[in-house]
């Protein structure tokens, strides 16, 4: 049974990161991952709530244009395995699944790396005109980027439960404290790096609306993100009305832009 | 120049006469392989450009029907590209289109029109797909998860997999619509952009309140009273001060290159252990 459990673990493990990297249907999504390892590992519950912590921890924390972010799903999935199999609470999972899913960045580095030689592979293959070969061997980067989690996720199978008992044991209380207290404060880089990507001091109103909505009026995210809508329906029917008739009385677009910005 | 470009023309020629009809099954497969291999064989040279080259090799290798040219539209397609997967879909059938009317005639046309497309569609895509989606639903998801309600999770699972197919039908709008799309989506993606980023900064403000937690636990003695220095004065100055405050450091410390995001997790992690030795936060 729990030779199974590890089995499909690692199946979840390596599908994650496939799926990151492609069809985004569970991709290290923690709820989503969570609820899922949880279903293997036969609690549920457990796995939703340390699903739930990371998500909340990874909100804002995108890897976007090639960059990479410390991996949440892995993170989850080491947790979730972790809590259920040692019968430690949730402080515990975290404690061992943040560090892992810190880690799991570096693999990847390594991942983009190797993965130079079989976008070359495919060219050299295609060149000579095999192109059974090219197809064949594009099939390389998949597994070597389910790797990048498989490996981290093996290890702690192997090894996981003997650390985490040995840290539990020797693991002064202000330490586990403290990573608790890390796992409320986490969610501020997400959201810094979300301030970083968009327009903040563009549309700085925007940021303290929905601050005053929710930190004043306890108003739910989908509420704020309605009320967001209305704004951005508004400043998108008038702004393009605005470029229509700027191009109707045939004025410089360039300068009309300039104009915006300000 | 002029020895190039008649040879481009004999090529049109020779591939418009018996043009391959690309069918829906060809762009459906390629939607596919697209949106399955994607970042997946991501490298830090072409990035997605091996996936790109192997998702459109059946479709292509119908369209071409001679090997060099074949050969010559796959390396076109082995070059740097990288674009958020569903706006990818639909340059990707926009290329096939342009591909399938002029043969390796459009060579560079596939190639400006894929560099020239990636960067804005890719503001879109990335705004909404990467940003605006995960940001709601995971803190919906993520908040419902901790009470142990697994609905959040499973409606956002639901949708993704819809997305699957939704990707599959853009392809199929950038084939039809074809080089119309520069023109058309053009001037207004920069405005649907800032008008994302609107919503998204909306939640944004949202998120610094709710998600973001730092509470302390110091204490001061004034006379006979115990001033609680969260609940007594932070919390009546105004609520979540501390963590505007830590968003406001973190923003700062991202603007400046040797922050990544990796160390100031590292740093934050630091910052708890200390404070919580020192009993200055509390959990």
């Amino acid at each position: 049974m729990e030779i199974l459990q590890d089995l499909l673990v690692l199946i979840v493990a390596g599908w994650m990161t496939i799926d990151q990297n492609g069809p985004v249907v569970m991709s290290w999504f923690g709820v989503i991952v969570g609820l899922i390892t949880g279903l293997i590992m036969g609690d549920v519950n457990t796995g939703l709530v340390i699903g739930g912590t990371f998500q909340l921890m990874s909100l804002g924390v995108a890897a976007l244009g090639g960059s990479s972010a410390p991996n949440y799903g892995l993170a989850t999935i080491v947790g979730t395995f972790i809590a259920v199999r040692t019968g430690t609470g949730t402080d515990a999972a975290i404690a061992v699944g943040l560090p892992v899913g810190l880690l799991a960045i570096q693999l990847e580095v390594v991942v983009r790396i190797v993965n130079n030689f079989v976008a070359h592979k495919m060219q050299d293959y295609n060149n000579a005109g095999q192109w059974d070969k090219m197809n064949r061997i594009a099939w390389l980067g998949p597994i070597i980027c389910s790797l990048q989690t498989i490996l981290p996720t093996l290890l702690v199978i192997l090894f996981g439960s003997t650390v985490v008992n040995f840290v539990l044991e020797f693991i002064p209380e202000w330490v586990t404290n403290g990573l608790s207290i890390a796992a409320g404060m986490l969610p501020v880089v997400g959201v810094g790096m979300l301030m970083r990507y968009m327009p903040v001091k563009k549309f700085l109103p925007m940021i303290l609306i929905g601050f005053v909505l929710s930190a004043y009026l306890g108003v739910p995210v989908l509420g704020i993100a309605i009320v967001g809508f209305a704004a951005a329906f508004w400043y998108f029917t008038t702004q393009i009305n605005k470029t229509e008739t700027a191009v109707a009385v045939a004025t410089d677009a360039s300068d009309m832009g300039d104009d915006f910005d300000e | 120049m002029s020895n190039e470009n008649t040879e481009l023309n004999a090529a049109a020629t020779a591939s418009a006469d018996g043009r391959y009809q690309v069918t829906k099954a060809d762009l459906k497969k390629a939607a596919d392989r697209y949106n399955f291999m994607a970042c997946n064989i991501f490298n830090y040279e072409s990035q997605m450009g091996a996936a790109v080259a192997w998702a459109l090799a059946p479709v292509l290798r119908k369209i071409y029907k001679d090997d060099e040219e074949y050969k010559a539209a796959l390396n076109n397609h082995f070059n740097y590209f990288n674009a958020t997967t569903c706006m990818a879909s639909m340059i990707l059938g926009a290329t096939t289109a342009t591909e399938e009317r002029d043969g390796i005639a459009a060579k560079d046309a596939v190639q400006s029109l894929k560099t020239s497309l990636m960067g804005p569609f890719s503001g879109v895509g990335d705004t909404i797909v990467w940003v605006l989606w995960p940001t709601i639903m995971g803190s919906i998801a993520g908040y419902m998860a901790q009470q142990g309600n697994p609905l959040g999770a499973i409606v956002w699972f639901v949708c993704n997999v819809a997305f699957w197919f939704v990707k599959r039908k853009l392809f199929e709008v950038g084939y039809t619509s074809g080089t119309k799309l520069v023109s058309e989506l053009g001037e207004k993606l920069s405005v649907f952009t800032e008008a994302a980023s609107i919503m998204g900064l909306s939640v944004v403000g949202a998120l610094i309140a709710t998600s973001v937690k730092v509470t302390t636990a110091l204490e001061f003695q004034v006379g006979e009273v115990a001033l609680n220095l969260q609940t007594d004065i932070l919390d009546k100055i105004m609520p979540s001060l501390l963590p505007v405050l830590l968003t406001v450091l973190v923003y700062k410390l991202l603007g400046n290159k040797k922050w990544t995001p990796t160390k100031l997790i590292l740093l934050l992690i630091a910052i708890s252990l200390v404070c919580s030795f020192f009993g200055i936060l509390a959990v």
